[in-house]
């Protein structure tokens, strides 16, 4: 049946080349999905741990979100700092914004207050860190140049330096300035703060804290994007159930177009389960192909297509060929009953 | 090994469109080794029916299909696939080759369907090619080929296990006279000892090349004979559905009705006809069994006429419309 398999499938070429880039579409969109739930996670974690601490310790009331500006006395680093386990901590006042660059242009960042040369105070891809009032060091997803200048709350800032892969909620950039700069900018210059961030974890902690380690701050962070995640992974599965469709109507239609070969085969000897298993090989050989040049595709739109972080796993390539093939084997089903119920008698016609 | 076939009162009935038909009614003949047989009748007498009872694709009503001691209609699972592959080759009339692949490959099927190895395959599919003098379009797909290279694979790929039954289907159905020759005179040369060739056809030129002749549909046009009288008793039946006669009544007296039987057993009223009116014409013109039954309403009396003395009794009568009232002497 191999030959009749490979016969059939050079015989509808272009059928069979339309389904490929059709299926080769839908999976590479479901392999980019795929990579935008994977980069949100991943983007809160670089960004989490960019900030080098072991433990980050916030106010009961921000449920363990750093995006929750839940705001507390900056006196409540201290008194951390001098418990015992603690071996650095630092202030960091971290707060959604809106900057203004090139005089129009709003751009939406998360503004995070640091303590510069402490825990917290990013290292630089390029230019320098903060050393000094109204300097910036930002995320290079935020598109503005080195040494231009944001407005931010009325205030002007000057970009010093930049880092990579900083980034919250979606390809939200970070904005670093230091801890006085963005309390004069957000609070007024209230020493207000919304997290400490250790190396090591406080034996005892002031009433209404919680200590968290990166692992926790990034998953509850993660969960103000559940929604987002949640539609993407629908939309993955709705891709999953296309490629499927898109492979069972060629095969149906094949099976429709073969039904007389089907009756003549079975008259020369062939077994239904022997005819269903070329179809089978078919949808197979449809869906791995189709695979293959979707992780290629994915691989070359990434860049074009989105602006937020998309990190598509080795276990989504890995998983890819596999989840093809079973869409390729329910795919086949609908032929199915056209090839059992296949009369040899009707190959007299 | 010789061959020989027995077709013993084979009945073969299927519904069509919602009525019964019996193609094949009590069938019986037999032919025996190295014998090219002929199956000649029109269309719809049930050639192909009997060629696919041959072929173990279709299990007839009653009656048996015998081909060299085994009883081929009670062939199951691997016995009557083990016959569908070496026992019998089939070569159909529309051809039937597979779209997509190659003369080579289309004879190669059978054999690898049946296990044999590609090589050997490939090996046996040339050879029968070389036969068939189609050596240098082994490559061509079907559409490539004229009908009667197509018909030449065909026959090619039933003869690729070397079956000692072949049967064709109106081999030369689609053929022009040219290719007509060709295939016929192949056909000729493959009953040989060792295997009987079974031919279906309704061109009765080709019964010149056969051994036998087995003619599916009996003559009644050229029968001649003196009108024959007969009485129904109201209830009781002239004819039924799917039976042959050579008949045409004309009803001298009383009332019979005209009716079908659907295929779930329940009956159709067709017509009523009266005196002066005929019934049963279009079956013994047409060489075709009744396609209706007809019994009386009340006692009627009858006179029945070949097709012959009916068209000198009523030379205005126009078969097939019932309510046409005969030019009554």
């Amino acid at each position: 049946m191999l030959a009749v398999t490979f016969g059939d499938l050079l015989f509808r070429f272009r059928q069979f080349l339309i389904a490929i880039i059709g299926v080769t579409l839908v999976l590479a969109l479901a392999l980019l999905l795929s990579g935008l739930v994977s980069g949100f996670s991943t983007e809160v974690s670089q960004t989490v741990g960019g900030f080098g601490a072991t433990t980050w310790v916030l106010s009961k009331a921000a449920g363990g979100r750093i995006t929750a500006f839940v705001a507390f006395p900056e006196s409540e680093s201290l008194a951390i700092a001098d418990e015992s386990g603690v071996h650095d901590a630092s202030p960091v006042l971290l707060i959604p914004s809106q900057v203004a660059h090139d005089g129009t242009t709003q751009l939406t960042v998360n503004l995070a207050g640091v303590v510069p040369g402490k825990l917290g105070d990013p290292t630089v891809t390029e230019g320098h860190g903060l050393n000094g009032p109204n300097q910036v060091v930002v995320d290079d997803r935020l598109g503005v140049a080195m040494g231009s200048t944001l407005v931010l709350g009325g205030h002007d800032l000057r970009v010093v330096g930049t880092v990579r892969d900083r980034t919250l909620l979606g390809g939200t950039p970070m904005v670093y300035a230091s801890l006085t700069s963005a309390q004069a900018i957000v609070v007024h210059g209230q020493p207000l703060i919304t997290a400490v961030v250790s190396r090591g974890s406080p034996a005892v902690l002031p009433a209404g804290f919680t200590t968290y380690t990166p692992e926790q701050v990034s998953a509850t962070t993660l969960t103000q994007l559940q929604s987002a995640v949640s539609s993407i992974q629908n939309t993955r599965w709705l891709m999953w159930v296309l490629a499927a469709l898109i492979v069972g109507a060629l095969l149906y239609v094949a099976a429709l177009e073969r039904q007389q070969d089907f009756a003549v085969l079975k008259a020369l000897g062939a077994s239904s389960l022997a005819l269903f298993g070329s179809l089978l090989l078919e949808a197979i050989i449809v869906t791995l192909v189709a695979s293959v040049l979707a992780e290629i595709v994915a691989n070359a739109l990434t860049p074009f297509l989105f602006d937020q972080p998309v990190d598509i796993q080795p276990s989504a390539y890995a998983t890819l060929p596999i989840i093809a093939i079973v869409v390729g084997a329910l795919a086949s089903l609908t032929a199915l009953r056209r090839v059992v119920s296949a009369d040899p008698a009707a190959a007299f016609g | 090994m010789t061959a020989n076939l027995g077709i013993n009162e084979l009945t073969v009935e299927f519904e069509s469109s919602g009525y019964m038909v019996r193609p094949l009614d009590g069938l019986t003949f037999y032919a025996t080794d190295g014998e090219l047989v002929v199956l000649l009748g029109p269309s719809g007498c049930g050639k192909t029916t009997l060629i696919s009872c041959l072929a173990a694709l279709l299990t007839p009503e009653s009656g048996r299909v015998v081909f060299s001691g085994q009883t081929v209609n009670e062939l199951k699972g691997a016995e009557l696939a083990l016959y569908r592959q070496r026992t019998v080759g089939v070569v159909f009339q529309a051809f039937n080759l597979i779209p997509s692949l190659s003369a080579r490959s289309n004879v190669m099927v059978p054999l690898r369907l049946a296990g044999v190895s590609r090589a050997q395959a490939r090996v046996r599919a040339d050879a029968l090619l070389d036969r068939v003098g189609l050596t240098e379009r082994a490559h061509h797909r079907p559409a490539q080929l004229s009908g009667g290279q197509q018909q030449r694979v065909a026959i090619a790929r039933a003869l690729v296990q070397n079956p000692p039954l072949v049967v064709a289907d109106e081999p030369t159905a689609h053929l022009d006279h040219i290719q007509v020759e060709g295939v016929l005179k192949l056909l000729r040369e493959l009953a040989v000892p060792g295997r009987i060739v079974v031919v279906a056809t309704h061109d009765d030129r080709v019964t010149h090349i056969a051994d036998r002749v087995v003619e599916l549909v009996p003559h009644f046009v050229n029968a001649d004979r003196a009108p024959e009288d007969s009485t129904l008793e109201a209830g009781e039946v002239l004819f039924h559905q799917g039976e042959r006669g050579e008949l045409i009544y004309f009803i001298e007296s009383g009332r019979l009705e005209v009716f079908r039987i659907r295929a779930d057993g329940t009956e159709e009223h067709l017509a009523e006809v009266g005196a002066g009116n005929y019934v049963g014409e279009l079956g013994p013109i047409l060489n075709l069994p009744r396609s209706a039954s007809v019994r009386a309403i009340e006692n009627s009396n009858l006179t029945g006429y070949t097709v012959l003395t009916f068209r000198r009794q009523f030379p205005g009568a126009v078969p097939g419309n019932l309510s046409q009232r005969s030019a009554v002497p």
